[in-house]
């Protein structure tokens, strides 16, 4: 029993930290959320070069035997520099998914997305908000030609330099019944429309109006898609936590720096109880979170279910991270309301965070299921 | 980073399951702590003595001490069995505070001296660190030691002493030094409570169990009652825990707990629908689950330090406050789950699960033995995050 991180990993998290302070620092992110690409490319090909982009991946897919555990010690400092990035929707959620297709229809595009030449973006949510497979609404039809979409996808990240959109559709009812499917966004009958956002991220709807697709891009098998997404979910999800724990730790070094040198009534204001309690309240907060994905990451690294795990990471770093960003306002007071302060680089993400990969209610709901007998 | 146990760890868990399936009637609830009932004391005291006679009170102590020397792992899988099964292994003042007070700064003499009784339960220790006017604060405390020739003569007052009536000795915190800084003037004593000079008055709690205030007017204590060196107690109080090889395992009674509540959202209905069925429920069950699961964890976080050496990190100070904090929340959304059935004592017929939830709720502001929660945020803040005081 040992619940803490290994020499290795407190040295990955080293370089990763170095690495993003060096090539992202905070001005840039600013500069970021005003720029038309939204990430910094010369970036995402530096990670290619660590093999960050496909770490986890099996070795003949082009992995190099990473652990989830080792991407997570990436993400809480993807997390702790705000590093906008395609990392979860392409190398995670994406890559995940393809790498569990058994047949090997699409190992090129796998490849490329590998060397850090092809994104491919997961489009799940649709209209309705709603999160996970029951969730999955948008229409796919067979037709003598192969298969015809019809609908509207939102918060979809990076559709504008995706090179594939990888599309959940319903193709029958039942447990499963939804299917994959790898659409080209030049494809005749795509739109993407920007959706502004609170984070300035890069996030579209993406609408298809009787797009046609082959059996050449249908990912797995028809009507299992969720067999290959819902694997690659729960590592996403996992990896947004430990992103939300890297912000967590920002803001505690932030919110206890600021106590210690901002003065009011001739003291520091860490030297208040009531702000004291503030600062304690984002250490437990992130520190509750932390055990959890690691714990969580720990399991899937072994193979053990971890399904409750998992949700109940999510269910607390959603809930977090909204807490955490409170405290680091009340901390900061009015400062932290202006845009020159870091806080709100941060608060403005958490929102998105909050909701990504299913919101508290919904990960409550999925721990509550394993309750039921 | 591993969070699973070994193959010789999961099977000591076994022994001690086989060991509780012999040892206790499958129908009894003990909760030693709250409950007066003569005969209940009497099958905790025979219980322990079992417990003695397998070695597992002193299960990690120095095998020349009356131990077994065995790791800090096996002692918390013991503590989660044995709280799961709500064991009444008493005498934690014995073997946590005081044999860790020994292990810590005790000579080789008192060790070989004390230990092996507190390993086979020969007295019961009651706890005398909390005095009327020093609670958090308890380094201000101002009962007295004095020398007289050899021995000590000790005045004062300590309240809450929890098990006092039931108790042969008290682990006693005295002022040896009133000039030396509050911290370096204290000692600790084994004192005997049938000693003259020692009077005690009940102190009842709501959670059904008697504390007591305790007199001390002018107890003789022998020289050779003197735990460690004089003047160190208060560094041995603060170290004492884990070195007895204490162990939290708090979590293994809240999930009893909450499993109770489960089995009944899974079998009562309320307009029309089952409870587990309900959202609101729902939310609250996995809020109660994220507070055993996060509590389970900094329970084997603090092992893994423990176990590898390595300094607890916030000052060893925020598992306390999160369990702390827990306890009474937890209490309070299991009886917001239950609903008016909820104030429903046991010998009501209606009572849910045995009068869970409402015992339970009264229970759960023990919370501050110990020290506050706001007492270990301080702590946290200052040590644990580098803010002034």
């Amino acid at each position: 029993m040992d619940t803490t991180l290994d020499d290795g990993h407190e040295e990955l998290g080293r370089i990763a930290r170095q690495l993003f302070e060096a090539r992202c620092p905070l001005a840039t992110v600013r500069q970021l959320e005003q720029d038309d690409l939204g990430y910094l490319p010369a970036l995402w090909e530096e990670m290619a070069g660590l093999d960050w982009l496909s770490l986890t991946y099996p070795e003949a897919l082009g992995g190099s035997g990473g652990t989830l555990v080792d991407l997570s010690v990436i993400y809480q400092e993807l997390g702790r520099s705000l590093v906008p990035s395609p990392h979860l929707a392409s190398a995670v959620i994406a890559g995940e998914a393809l790498v569990r297709d058994q047949s090997s229809r699409h190992h090129d595009l796998l490849a490329s997305m590998v060397a850090g030449r092809a994104i491919v973006v997961p489009a799940l949510m649709e209209e309705d908000a709603g999160f996970g497979p029951d969730a999955v609404n948008l229409p796919s039809r067979a037709t003598p030609a192969g298969y015809e979409i019809d609908g509207t996808k939102i918060l979809v990240p990076y559709a504008h330099v995706a090179t594939r959109v990888l599309v959940a559709a319903r193709s029958q009812a039942g447990p499963d019944g939804t299917t994959l499917f790898l659409v080209d966004p030049a494809a005749d009958g795509v739109a993407i429309t920007p959706m502004p956002n609170i984070a300035d991220i890069p996030l579209f709807a993406v609408t298809f109006d009787s797009v046609v697709l082959s059996s050449e891009d249908v990912v797995g098998e028809i009507g299992q898609g969720w067999s290959l997404l819902g694997p690659a979910l729960d590592r996403a999800t996992v990896l947004r936590c430990a992103e939300i724990v890297g912000a967590g730790k920002q803001l505690l070094e932030l919110s206890v720096e600021y106590a210690l040198q901002r003065k009011q009534f001739g003291r520091p204001i860490g030297q208040f109880q009531a702000v004291q309690f503030l600062c304690t309240d984002i250490a437990i907060d992130t520190h509750l979170t932390e055990l959890l994905c690691h714990q969580a990451a720990w399991r899937l690294d072994n193979g053990l279910p971890a399904r409750r795990e998992v949700s109940m990471a999510k269910a607390q770093a959603s809930r977090a991270i909204q807490r955490i960003v409170h405290r680091a306002h009340e901390v900061h007071a009015g400062v932290a309301f202006m845009v020159e302060t870091d806080v709100q680089l941060y608060t403005r993400r958490a929102k998105h965070w909050e909701f990504d990969l299913g919101d508290a209610r919904y990960h409550d709901d999925m721990i509550a299921a394993g309750l039921e007998v | 980073m591993d969070f699973a146990f070994t193959a010789e760890e999961n099977a000591f868990r076994q022994e001690v399951r086989a060991f509780l399936d012999a040892e206790l009637p499958p129908d009894k609830a003990f909760n030693h702590e709250f409950n007066e009932d003569p005969d209940l004391w009497r099958f905790a005291f025979e219980f322990t003595r079992k417990v003695g006679a397998r070695g597992w009170i002193g299960l990690t102590w120095p095998v020349e001490y009356g131990g077994l020397g065995r790791t800090q792992t096996e002692r918390l899988i013991l503590a989660e069995e044995f709280t799961a099964r709500d064991a009444p292994m008493v005498n934690a003042i014995g073997w946590g505070l005081a044999a860790g007070a020994l292990l810590v700064g005790g000579s080789e003499e008192q060790k070989k001296r004390f230990l092996p009784g507190i390993a086979a339960f020969d007295r019961f220790w009651a706890e005398g660190l909390t005095e009327p006017d020093s609670g958090s604060d308890l380094a201000s405390l101002s009962t007295r030691a004095e020398r007289d020739g050899d021995d000590w003569i000790v005045t004062g007052q300590k309240t809450y002493t929890t098990w006092g009536h039931h108790a042969d000795v008290m682990f006693l915190a005295a002022r040896t030094d009133p000039e030396a800084p509050p911290h370096h003037g204290i000692s600790v004593f084994c004192l005997d409570l049938n000693a003259p000079g020692v009077s005690l008055a009940p102190l009842y709690n709501m959670a059904g169990g008697r504390q007591n205030h305790t007199y001390l007017d002018g107890v003789r204590v022998p020289g050779t009652m003197l735990i460690g060196e004089e003047g160190k107690g208060w560094s041995y109080i603060m170290n004492a825990f884990y070195a007895g090889g204490g162990a939290g395992a708090r979590h293994a009674e809240m999930r009893l707990m909450l499993d109770e509540v489960i089995n009944y959202c899974n079998t009562t209905t309320r307009g029309g629908v089952l409870l587990i069925k309900d959202p609101i429920v729902r939310s609250q069950l996995a809020e109660l689950e994220l507070m055993v699961e996060t509590e389970r964890l900094l329970s084997y976080e603090s092992l893994s330090n423990a176990t590898n050496r390595r300094p607890p990190q916030f000052g060893g100070a925020l598992g306390v406050v999160v369990s702390k904090e827990n306890k009474p929340l937890f209490a309070q959304t299991i009886t917001k789950i239950v609903g008016p059935l909820a104030q429903l004592r046991q010998e009501s017929r209606w009572a849910p699960f045995d009068g869970g939830a409402e015992a339970w709720y009264r229970w759960s502001y023990a919370n501050h033995a110990g020290g506050t929660s706001q007492v270990k945020r301080m702590v946290l803040a200052t040590r644990g995050l580098g803010l002034p005081r």
